[in-house]
C-alpha cells in the first residue's frame, strides 16, 4: 500500500531525486537490520538511485528556496526539477507517482502543483522517514560531483543567511545591553 | 590578557575529549580556544606555552620566545554553563568530541554553544538553534568568528523548517526549558540523529511543571524520552552549580 517511488531530498546545496529501487516492507521498518542497512552506506546505496541533482545557481537562489521549503511552498526552481525528473503519469497508465517528501506542508503544494503525483511524507510512512534519513546520512556520497566539505560550507552560508534575514541584521546596529 | 601566574598552570586533558582542566591555584575546566586572543563573553583565558626544544628559563613571565608555540585555554564556569556544570558533576558520557556534529538546541547568545564548538574543534560542526531574535543576534555574532557554528535562527518545534540547514548528527544537546521538551527533543531527534547517537538534555523542573516535587518532574521526563525512542543512560542534578536542575542523557535507537 504505500510504496514508494521516489524521494526528494532538499539541502543546502540543491534538490536531488532518488529512485527507490529496493524497499523494505513497513511491517518490519522497525527490525535492526533493516535499521543498519540504511547507516551502510553499501547497502543503502543499492535501496536508492539518484535520478538528478539539481544544484543552487548562487546564494541567493539558495536562501530563496530554503525560504519555500522552510515555509511548505513548491519554488519555481523546484517545480521545473520535479518536472524534468519525475515520470507524467499518462492518460492510459492510472498508477500515479508516489513521492517521497519531508513535510506534509510541502507535499500538499507539490500536489496541487502537479495531479499526476502523490505525496507519501516521513509522518505517514516510516518508510519514508528512514529513506530520507539515509539520503541525508549518506549525501555527500550520493550526491555527483560533490567534494566533501561542500554541504557544510554551503550550510554555514545558507544558515548565516537564513538566519540574518530573520533577525533583519545589521552590522551596524549592536545591541546596547540595560544594566 | 591570561591569568596571572600562567606559568604555574599545568593543562591536563580531561576524561572527554575536547575538554580540558587548568590546574593552579584552582582547578577550573576549559576548552582549547578556536580563536586564540578572542573572548567570546568576556571570560577568562590561559595562555600555555607549549614545550619546546630549548625552554629552561625561570622568568617566562608570558612573553613569546620564537622557539615556543602558545595554547590559548578559556576557563568554561559551571555557574554559566549547564553542560559545563553536568561534566563537573561527572556525566558519564557527552557524546561530543572533536570532529562530533552536534545539533544544539536552545543556543540562546551563544555563550556554551562556543564551548561546545572549542570541543568539536575546527572538523566539527555544531548546529545551533535559537528561537529568540534577540539572543540571535549575539549567536550569530559569536558564529561570524567561529566557522564550525552553523546559526539557526528557528524553532526548535519545527525541525522541518530547517531541515535544509542540518546534517545528520551525532549527539543532540537540548536545554530549551519548554514544557514539551522531551517532545521538542524527539521531533529532532527522528529528524537528524544517528542510530546510536547520543541525546543530553537539561531539565528544569520547575519549567516543565512548578507544582510537582523536582525528582518527580525528572522521573517523568525520562519516561517521555523513552516514548521518543530514547534510551535513557544516566541522570544526574545539577547541584551545587543549579538548583532542581537535571541533566538526562540517553541514547537513539530506532529499532525496537
Amino acid at each position: 500500500m504505500s510504496s514508494v517511488d521516489y524521494i526528494l531530498h532538499e539541502s543546502s546545496v540543491g534538490y536531488a531525486v532518488f529512485g527507490i529501487k529496493l524497499q523494505s516492507d513497513t511491517v518490519g521498518a522497525r527490525l535492526k537490520e533493516v535499521q543498519d542497512a540504511h547507516n551502510d552506506l553499501a547497502r543503502f546505496g543499492k535501496m536508492v538511485q539518484l535520478v538528478s541533482f539539481a544544484p543552487f545557481q548562487g546564494a541567493s537562489q539558495a536562501l530563496e528556496n530554503a525560504n519555500d521549503v522552510s515555509e511548505g511552498l513548491m519554488s519555481d526552481y523546484l517545480k521545473t526539477v520535479l518536472e524534468s525528473n519525475l515520470p507524467k503519469s499518462g492518460k492510459k497508465e492510472k498508477k500515479k507517482v508516489t513521492l517521497g517528501v519531508g513535510d506534509k506542508n510541502l507535499a500538499s503544494s507539490i500536489k496541487s502543483g502537479f495531479p499526476g503525483i502523490e505525496c507519501e511524507t516521513g509522518e505517514t510512512s516510516e518508510l519514508v522517514a528512514d529513506l530520507l534519513r539515509g539520503t541525508r546520512m549518506h549525501a555527500e556520497k550520493l550526491l555527483k560531483n560533490l567534494q566533501s566539505g561542500d554541504v557544510s560550507r554551503a550550510q554555514l552560508g545558507l544558515g548565516h543567511a537564513y538566519s540574518r534575514a530573520k533577525v533583519k541584521f545589521s552590522v551596524q546596529k549592536n545591541d546596547n545591553h540595560i544594566i | 590578557a591570561g591569568a596571572k601566574g600562567g606559568q604555574r598552570v599545568v593543562i591536563e586533558p580531561h576524561r572527554h575529549p575536547g575538554v580540558f582542566v587548568a590546574r593552579g591555584k584552582e582547578d577550573l575546566l576549559v576548552t582549547k580556544n578556536l580563536t586564540p586572543g578572542e573572548a567570546v563573553y568576556g571570560e577568562k583565558r590561559i595562555s600555555i606555552d607549549t614545550p619546546a626544544p630549548i625552554s629552561n628559563d625561570a622568568a617566562t613571565n608570558g612573553e613569546t620566545t620564537p622557539t615556543t608555540t602558545k595554547t590559548e585555554y578559556r576557563v568554561w564556569n559551571p555557574f554559566r554553563s549547564k553542560l559545563a556544570a553536568g561534566i563537573l558533576g561527572g556525566l558519564e558520557e557527552i557524546f561530543m568530541k572533536p570532529g562530533s556534529k552536534v545539533l544544539y538546541l536552545g543556543a540562546a547568545s551563544g555563550t556554551s554553544v562556543s564551548h561546545v564548538a572549542d570541543i568539536v574543534g575546527p572538523t566539527g560542526t555544531v548546529f545551533a538553534v535559537e528561537f529568540s531574535h534577540r539572543s540571535g543576534r549575539d549567536l550569530i555574532n559569536m558564529a561570524t568568528h567561529r566557522t564550525n557554528v552553523i546559526p539557526i535562527i528557528e524553532d526548535a518545534r519545527h525541525p522541518l523548517k530547517y531541515r535544509m540547514l542540518v546534517s545528520m548528527v551525532d549527539c543532540i544537546f537540548a536545554d530549551v526549558a519548554q514544557p514539551d521538551q522531551a517532545r521538542i527533543v524527539g521531533l529532532n531527534a527522528h529528524q537528524f540523529l544517528k542510530v546510536g547517537g547520543g541525546v543530553v538534555v537539561s531539565v528544569k523542573a520547575n519549567c516543565i511543571d512548578s507544582t510537582a516535587p523536582a525528582e518527580q518532574v525528572f522521573a517523568r521526563e525520562v519516561v517521555k524520552l523513552r516514548e521518543e525512542r530514547i534510551k535513557p543512560k544516566e541522570q544526574l542534578t545539577l547541584e551545587p552549580f543549579e538548583r532542581d536542575h537535571a541533566m538526562v542523557v540517553g541514547v537513539y535507537n530506532r529499532s525496537s
